[in-house]
């Protein structure tokens, strides 16, 4: 798994491989041009936002549209609604995942592997398919228009039951064995024994889990029925559109959207190895 | 011992199982249940009424119903195809950039990817519907400087769908480089030395061994790509509201605007369970694609 992080074997410097080089950075520029762009136009004025042809660096750099947006939706309440959304979902799945993870790799009972495929089957579900009566069961519930109808249905995935069975696999039965031998209850053998050692897996979820319910739309937009209140950054911010589409205020939209990308792509960057290790052992050797 | 085991499985397996059951299996159950009856969204499931295949005639019958429900699921169909077609192969390509350690930046590169794949949607289609503007929009000046006439890009019934596609590889490609990535590092590099050996080219290196190789790997990829393509929603509801014309309007958009806007539950369960069934033909079809190049060898 980690010869994907295998360092850059130095080779003598050739034409031919500063010509790849420099290819690789002209699609790594590509790639990041919507970004770049979308930071530096929340930093011009309106008029420079609006200018025909457009202009690419702002004349005078200033967070005038960061401080416009917090008096245009409740940022704060915003940002608070979708930092509880992704850690309670993600602290939950981790949780659910590794207990249900432990009992399919390193239990045996009637009709295990039966359920481990109905519930990987999941997976491949489009989430549209069930959000019908979904909708309605949160009614039932009455956990609709709130944030609790947001967390309730996704404190467990498949995904994650997946990624904690690849990996509990390879702890060895005899640490586990010798933990019973001492009397240690299963869930104290889970926890302390356990996960310790399956810690890259754990780091994978955590972003994996956060940055899906930080990002996600289609079920928060629905259950949440128009309660403003309770919106996350990312349904603030599609008011923010219509909102500027009277004020005619580009820069007012980007700003609001690199606040809302921060959270993600920052813990990206610091656990970004552990994700690209998880994609390796679920991807290929599933 | 195996008394005490299996009832720890039961508890081990007892949240996982159960809140998946209850959100995710109950309601697939009622999905297809829902979609045999004419029932409205806003009230209880006991008031939905049986009409046998009432539903599915009508979106296969001749009205508007029918009609838009067609255009919907064809223009889904359109989007994942273009999109899969664009992904699989630019994921090779980006993969193999990453992979090789001939030439430093392979790393740059794929934390700049995947970084895209962090983004939210909604801010990805806020940040392109801004790049895309015909006169303010940076992608029409820099055609210009090339000499290529502006493109109407979101705004034209021609261009719309395949401009929400390149919004759509953008954020994605990075995954499924790093799908390909794991891929490459599957293969024994004995295999190259071999070949090396026997004199083949670079060329024939990858056609007779990487790809071949990668078959697992792309399968793979390409379920992936189809199952996230149908979930497009957040460009649509944010920006085109499925237009010019009902040129984006795609599954998940119209299910829902059927199905929980205008509360026809019936009718949007049976848009549903039909999106379901095509889906399994499609990864069905995949894998027979796939296994069938697994003989041709």
């Amino acid at each position: 798994m980690s010869s994907t992080m295998r360092p850059y074997r130095r080779h003598p410097a050739t034409w031919k491989s500063s010509l790849l080089s420099l290819a690789i950075l002209a699609i790594a520029v590509a790639a990041a041009f919507p970004l770049v762009w979308m930071v530096l136009s929340s930093l011009k004025t309106p008029a420079e936002s609006m200018q025909v042809p457009p202009v690419w660096l702002p004349g005078s750099p200033n967070l005038d549209a960061y401080f416009e947006v917090s008096e245009v939706v409740s940022l704060g309440r915003s940002f608070l609604n979708s930092a509880f959304i992704a850690l309670v979902t993600t602290i939950a799945i981790v949780v659910t995942s590794l207990m249900a993870g432990y009992a399919f790799a390193k239990y045996s009972f009637a009709g295990r592997d039966w359920l481990f495929a109905a519930l990987i089957a999941t997976m491949f579900l489009p989430p549209i398919v069930t959000l019908i009566p979904l909708y309605r069961m949160t009614g039932y519930l009455g956990i609709n228009a709130n944030l609790l109808g947001v967390v309730v249905p996704h404190l467990a995935n498949a995904f994650g039951i997946f990624l904690m069975r690849q990996y509990i696999k390879g702890v060895p039965n005899d640490l586990i064995d010798a933990a019973r031998v001492d009397g240690a209850s299963e869930l104290t053998i889970l926890f302390k024994i356990v996960a310790p050692a399956v810690m890259p897996a754990i780091a994978a979820l955590t972003l994996f889990a956060f940055v899906y319910h930080w990002n996600s739309y289609l079920w928060p937009l629905t259950v949440l029925q128009g309660n403003t209140d309770q919106y996350p950054i990312v349904i603030s911010l599609s008011r923010l559109l219509s909102y500027n589409r009277g004020a005619m205020n580009t820069g007012l939209v980007m700003a609001g959207a690199t606040l809302a990308v921060l959270p993600p792509v920052v813990l990206f960057v610091f656990l970004q190895r552990f994700f690209v290790d998880s994609i390796v052992a679920t991807g290929v050797k599933g | 011992m195996i008394g005490r085991t299996s009832r720890s499985a039961i508890g081990m397996l007892a949240p996982a199982t159960g809140l998946i059951a209850i959100f995710v299996f109950v309601p697939m159950a009622l999905t297809i249940g829902l979609s045999f009856t004419q029932w409205s969204t806003q009230t209880g499931f006991d008031t939905a009424r049986f009409v046998g295949l009432a539903n599915f005639a009508d979106l296969f019958g001749p009205t508007s119903i029918g009609r838009d429900f067609r255009a919907a699921f064809t223009n889904t169909a359109l989007y994942t195809a273009l999109s899969v077609a664009l992904i699989l192969p630019l994921s090779v390509v980006l993969g193999l950039m990453v992979h090789q350690t001939f030439a430093p930046g392979g790393i740059v590169l794929r934390t700049v990817l995947f970084s895209t794949y962090m983004v939210p949607m909604i801010a990805v289609a806020l940040v392109w519907s801004k790049l895309y503007s015909p006169t303010e929009g940076p992608f029409n000046q820099m055609l210009g400087w090339v000499g290529i006439p502006p493109q109407s890009w979101l705004s034209s019934p021609n261009t719309a769908l395949f401009s929400i596609v390149l919004l759509n590889v953008w954020q994605q490609v990075g995954y499924f480089t790093v799908l390909a990535v794991a891929g490459l590092t599957q293969i024994p590099t004995t295999l190259y030395e071999a070949a090396r050996v026997d004199g083949a080219s670079a060329w024939t290196q990858f056609w007779k061994i990487t790809l071949p190789l990668m078959r697992n790997t792309l399968l793979f990829s390409a379920v992936i790509a189809v199952i996230n393509a149908v979930q497009v929603f957040e460009p649509v509801a944010l920006i085109t509201q499925g237009g010019p014309v009902n040129s984006t309007n795609v599954m998940t958009y119209h299910i829902r605007r059927v199905g929980i806007e205008r509360a026809q539950g019936g009718l949007g369960s049976a848009m549903a369970v039909t999106l379901m069934l095509s889906l399994i033909v499609v990864i069905v079809l995949l894998f027979a694609f796939f296994r069938d190049r697994e003989e041709q060898r």
